[in-house]
């Protein structure tokens, strides 16, 4: 068994303590006030943002485990989003048929991603480059600028299976880190990741159907995307076609800083999502200290750095 | 004078020991060679002398004073040139650029110096007789010129000290004496010329003095003028050599595997085969001659394009291992770097995944720590644990977890691909009677190797394979290095 040190998620548990003690510590209000950082419904305020990511996350984790790469998280998220919302908002549907169609819309990136990179053998940054242009490019020309507000077209106090709706995004988050965990490491399709990813000719040597496992990992990801997308529709209200800019940087950095490896072969869905929250607490809190609001990007940055360096020191000195 | 000096280099990679206290002198503008078998230490030695390993203990001096070599370019710069085994040239890169990479000629504020290298580049071709342009790309060149590419790299920077790495291995018979006469010219030229090789009749040919190595530890200097072959053999292999096993194994009446006329252009045709259950076969002949190319279409790794296959009676037809290992037919590749293992996986990983995929099992196993451990234990892999990672094995080790992946499977064909490449003798002899025990079991097995020694005492039949197709077939028994090397080679030059 490993040694419970061995556990490459615990380190992203422990910078996140420490992240959120030096918070706590830094903006300890004077004179009995209430704590701006450290009290629930802020704590829920940063697991809903994250949420977005993190479901995200986990699909991107999945495919960099398998040595590839995938850019469209944030094109998808914008598409399935903008594909809901035009058919709850303006097309009358229910919700769970838009939600259903803004799923749909993710699959179909993620079939188109896993053709380019399986069938047509593109190298997946730029399949996955390509398919993020496609995606964006849809939910403008869905949208033509225009802008649904899905939460304001819902019921007034409307809950989904009796919670309330700031809590699903999170628990979905939640559920979907626990059942992927349990399938990359409990299933022989994990496995399949791992070995795709850490050796590509030795997993077809080894009767490891590659294809098969490339082609899951990518439809997979998107998936998650669309439904981080809807998430972000229903929970957030948001629908709009500039949606979710860039997310696909800050998914993969949250990926990576949560142990996964861009060479393949090495990371973890738990790490990633909690790669997520490590990022949602800095982007929460740093715009609570006076004059922090222009470094938070910076500090984003050299985050990602010092703990991918500390990372591969560790590692090194392991060996 | 001694132009470089050995002193007890000592050097490790994780548990295996590849040099142990090698101590011996190259003189000044000798030809000297270093011979021993696989695994011996040859190419190690090689590149703590380029500069590209450092040694664990000992020390390197170049005429007689001790030096630490910083890395290549610092070899370089003291005139130490390395010809590597592996092509080391930039394929995207013109032949002028390739030659001068790393060390171009430049101008003020680094610019390039073009014409100046081009035409020093034409000088060194012409030198070479090599009939290229300094401006052709690499990549539409022979093979043999990019080696020789090698030595021009090293002329351009004036080396006093020329070091080639097995540089015959994929030379033809004329490519070779080119490479000789070159090789000549420089040591009249003064160049201290260090011959790696385990081809005696090149050594005995190009060298003036032979080291063995054997099995990382220095052996003997002998002086080619007073040495026999023999005398090299007997340092190079030191011990009494492995015999033909002698137990009869039960071989099955009807054919297990059976290939007829497969073919697949251009790399080899009309192949037909068959093997019996506890029946061992090699497939021999030169690199080059197709070999490898017959097991990866067994395998569905490249479909053929003509021809048929059946397994134990019945048609085969696989797209891919996958398929193959359905029908019970495995395959150990040549490469277990590349081809073999998951280095960021363990042991336990890597030993169950095979046979995992090709039941496809749906959840991983509790069982699959048993089922490791016993292919440890059953198959005397030396590994700390099942949950150790591969890269702490030694080679031999390690080449007995590829083997061993496939055996929870228990395949009725095994297809092996150069079975004990790079391995020490010790592990070689345990990786020879894993498969005697599997034939013994009823395997069929179909054995690719350029060890002519391990076919001879290996297999029961020996199909020779040359420019793609089966030149003969001879019992082993009764089949001697000289019968089988003449019926796999074309020009008596490139016997190994």
């Amino acid at each position: 068994m490993k040694k419970l040190w061995e556990v490459r998620e615990l380190s992203t548990v422990a910078i996140l303590a420490l992240e959120i003690a030096f918070f706590t510590w830094y903006l300890w209000p004077e004179g009995g006030r209430s704590h701006p950082f450290l009290n629930t419904a802020n704590g829920l305020l940063i697991l809903k943002y994250s949420s977005i990511y993190g479901i995200a996350a986990v699909g991107a984790a999945i495919v960099i485990i398998s040595g590839g790469v995938d850019l469209s998280p944030g094109a998808v998220i914008a598409l399935s989003g903008v594909v809901a919302g035009e058919l709850f908002v303006e097309g009358h549907w229910s919700l769970a048929a838009s939600a259903l169609a803004g799923l749909l819309a993710g699959f179909a990136c993620g079939i188109l991603s896993a053709i380019l990179v399986v069938g047509v053998r593109l190298p997946p940054f730029i399949a996955t480059l390509g398919v993020m242009g496609i995606a964006r490019g849809a939910a403008f020309i869905i949208t033509k600028g225009r802008y649904f507000d899905v939460s304001g077209a819902l019921p007034p106090g409307w809950r989904l299976l009796g919670i309330p709706l700031d809590w699903t995004s999170p628990i979905l988050m939640i559920v979907l880190a626990l059942i992927f965990q349990w399938l990359m490491t409990g299933f022989q399709w994990g496995r399949a990741v791992f070995a795709v990813g850490g050796n590509e000719t030795a997993a077809l040597f080894s009767g490891v159907s590659v294809a098969r496992v490339q082609a899951s990992v990518y439809t997979i990801a998107a998936v998650l995307a669309a439904m981080s997308g809807i998430a972000l529709a229903v929970v957030q209200g948001q629908g709009k076609a500039d949606l979710a800019m860039g997310y696909e940087l800050d998914i993969i950095a949250s990926a990576v800083v949560g142990g996964a490896s861009l060479a393949g072969g090495r990371g973890s869905v738990a790490g990633a999502v909690l790669g997520t929250l490590i990022f949602g607490v800095l982007r929460n809190a740093l715009p609570q200290i006076p004059g922090a609001t222009f470094y938070d990007r910076l500090i984003v940055g050299l985050v990602v750095i010092v703990i991918v360096v500390m990372d591969q020191l560790l590692l090194r000195r392991r060996k | 004078m001694a132009a470089v000096e050995f002193r007890h280099i000592d050097k490790s990679f994780g548990a295996v020991a590849a040099l142990r206290d090698v101590t011996f002198a190259v003189t000044d503008g000798e030809a000297h060679a270093i011979v021993g078998e696989n695994g011996a230490g040859k190419s190690t030695l090689l590149k703590i002398l380029a500069g590209s390993l450092r040694p664990d203990r000992g020390e390197l001096s170049l005429d007689g004073s001790p030096v630490a070599l910083t890395g290549p370019r610092d070899a370089l710069a003291r005139g130490i040139g390395l010809v590597h085994q592996e092509m080391l040239a930039f394929p995207n890169l013109t032949v002028a650029a390739n030659i001068f990479a790393g060390r171009e000629i430049t101008g003020r504020f680094g610019r390039l110096r073009e014409a100046d290298m081009r035409a020093r580049a034409a000088d060194l071709l012409a030198r070479l007789h090599l009939p290229v342009s300094p401006d052709a790309p690499v990549d539409r060149l022979p093979v043999a010129y990019r080696q020789l590419l090698q030595v021009a790299r090293a002329l351009a920077f004036d080396c006093r000290i020329l070091a080639l790495d097995e540089p015959t291995t994929s030379l033809t018979a004329g490519e070779t004496d080119h490479l000789f006469r070159i090789l000549e010219n420089l040591k009249r030229d003064g160049v201290t010329l260090i011959y790696v090789s385990h081809r005696l009749p090149e050594v005995f040919q190009v060298c003036d003095r032979i080291t063995a190595l054997r099995d990382g530890g220095y052996v003997a200097t002998f002086r080619r003028d007073t040495a026999t072959t023999d005398d090299v053999v007997q340092a190079m292999v030191g011990r009494v050599l492995e015999t033909r096993a002698t137990v009869p194994r039960a071989i099955t009446p009807e054919p297990l595997l059976h290939v007829e006329g497969l073919t697949r252009a251009p790399c080899f045709e009309d192949i037909s085969l068959s093997i019996a259950g506890g029946e061992i076969v090699a497939l021999f002949g030169l690199v080059g001659s197709g070999r490898t190319e017959v097991l990866e279409t067994l395998v569905g790794i490249a479909p053929p394009t003509h021809g048929t296959m059946t397994v134990g009676g019945r048609p085969y037809a696989c797209r891919s291992p996958r398929d193959a290992a359905r029908a019970g037919v495995a395959l150990v590749p040549e490469d277990r770097q590349r081809e073999g293992l998951f280095f960021n996986l363990s042991l336990r990983h890597n030993l169950v995944l095979p046979s995992a995929e090709a039941r496809r099992q749906l959840l991983v196993r509790r069982a699959e720590r048993e089922t490791s451990a016993a292919l440890l234990r059953d198959w005397r892999i030396r590994a700390p644990s099942i949950d150790a990672m591969p890269d702490s094995l030694s080679g031999g080790n390690q080449q007995k977890v590829v083997l061993a992946k496939w055996l929870a499977l228990r395949p009725r064909v095994l297809l092996l691909d150069e079975p004990t490449k790079g391995v020490d003798v010790g592990a070689k002899y345990e990786i020879h009677a894993v498969v005697r025990e599997l034939a013994s079991n009823g395997a069929a097995c179909l054995m690719v190797s350029s060890d002519l020694p391990e076919v001879l005492v290996l297999a029961d039949r020996i199909l020779v394979m040359r420019e793609g197709r089966i030149r003969g077939e001879i019992a082993a028994a009764a089949a001697d290095e000289e019968s089988v090397m003449r019926l796999a080679a074309t020009a008596p030059g490139e016997a190994a």
